[in-house]
């Protein structure tokens, strides 16, 4: 819960701070991770689901939301191939399933893998195979992206007219 | 003993729990079900300057030398959270959201870490302020109230919550003799007045009329804190013994320590 708590109170003062005032000034808002991270990981931590939606509530609604889905193992691969260590809470360690980083983080991010599942059709979440090339996955968001900008450039105009 | 194949939602104790004492208000804590503990949780409420303290500590004597087993809690006293919290009183980055949000961190740390195992233990808990003194605050400030609730729904119902209710004028003559009146007490975040005094009154107006207009949702029983100390301690004292003497009392174990 403490855990849970903790990351909604960043994420409210986040908000305020960062998103709210650039969203009203008409400006492009890039959230890297978003409620949904607290979704899945809170969930997984056996909090209750409904109990966390209606905790961030209020959250502004993202225009679009894009979740990078790759299989366990090779999220897996590329964390090692980067860095030695898991993380403590990343690899689900305090939750006791496993005395193993990798073993404990592959039944944590396994079962929040699970849980963006039911996300991506619960919020409508955009899904990007993140398995192939980062050209690839580019040209598919840029491709998924344009339409809301079209409309956005387009109010982008207007305030820039001369008062 | 959890275990990865448990499905958290399928174990979502109390999660209709309501009022009933002993249970969670709301969805609850689904990986820490609450069923049947021996202990009791006795929350006093009031405002600063009606005599919490004086009346806890003069309790829990009393509860001590009738041989039972007392823990007490209270506000921001999380180990974890209160560094934090006086940290972010003292800045001006705190928005009324984020307030809130701390103090619900703190709050479920000392429910996780204090209250739960003392019930399960068979403890009385003796909690100087709840979750109304969070809900009063936040209300006085514009949160919305429903939002607040089910924020909230991971709280346990006390089974007493006693309300040391006081009327302003004696407040704030309470609160100057003791240390004078501070920023935060003061509600002066609200910028209603620069005037310390009449922001001062006016924010603890709000807080009373906040807290009296919990007293029939969460069941509060209304003690007058303007009587002198022993009148007050006499009634808690009577009024507690009613309620834990029918009740079964403690297990040996949770007696002896």
């Amino acid at each position: 819960m403490t855990f849970s708590l903790l990351h909604a109170t960043d994420f409210a003062d986040r908000l305020l701070y960062k998103i709210i005032p650039p969203l009203k000034a008409g400006m492009i808002v890039l959230a890297d991770r978003y409620a949904y991270t607290a979704f899945a990981r809170d969930a997984t931590r056996g909090v209750d689901r409904q109990w966390v939606r209606e905790l961030y509530s209020f959250g502004v609604r993202p225009d679009m939301a894009l979740y990078f889905r790759v299989p366990i193992d090779v999220s897996l691969d590329r964390l090692m191939a980067r860095r030695v260590k898991l993380k403590f809470y990343e690899a689900g360690m305090d939750l006791g399933w496993s005395s193993n980083p990798a073993d404990s983080f592959r039944l944590f991010q396994g079962k929040v893998l699970d849980e963006y599942d039911r996300l991506v059709e619960e919020f409508g979440l955009e899904v990007i195979d993140a398995r192939g090339s980062i050209m690839e996955q580019q040209r598919f968001v840029r491709h998924l992206i344009a339409p809301h900008l079209e409309l956005g450039e387009q109010l982008e105009t207007t305030d820039e007219q001369p008062v | 003993m959890s275990s990865p194949s448990e499905d958290p939602v399928e174990n979502a104790e109390g999660a209709n729990g309501g009022m009933q004492p002993g249970r969670y208000y709301g969805r609850g804590i689904p990986y820490l079900p609450i069923g049947n503990y021996p202990g009791k949780l006795i929350a006093i409420e009031g405002t600063d300057g009606v005599g919490r303290s004086t009346q806890i500590q003069l309790l829990r004597e009393w509860l001590e030398v009738k041989g039972y087993g007392v823990v007490e809690t209270g506000w921001t006293r999380s180990e974890l959270m209160q560094p934090t919290i006086e940290l972010a009183k003292s800045s001006n980055t705190l928005n009324k959201l984020t307030f809130v949000l701390l103090y619900a961190t703190d709050f479920a740390d000392r429910l996780e870490k204090e209250v739960i195992p003392a019930l399960k233990a068979g403890f009385v808990v003796l909690s100087d302020r709840y979750i109304f003194t969070a809900l009063a605050r936040a209300g006085v400030r514009g949160v919305d109230r429903q939002w607040l609730r089910t924020l909230y729904g991971f709280a346990i119902a006390p089974h007493m919550v006693f309300y040391l209710k006081v009327d302003v004028s004696t407040l704030i003559r309470r609160v100057l003799a003791a240390r004078g009146m501070d920023f935060w007490e003061s509600g002066m975040d609200l910028k209603q007045s620069d005037e310390i005094y009449d922001s001062f009154r006016a924010y603890q107006s709000k807080l009373l009329r906040e807290y009296t207009s919990m007293a029939d949702e969460f069941h509060f029983r209304v003690l007058d804190a303007r009587r002198p100390v022993d009148h007050i301690q006499d009634e808690l004292r009577r009024q507690v013994a009613a309620f834990l003497e029918p009740a079964e009392k403690p297990a040996e174990a949770a007696l002896t320590r």
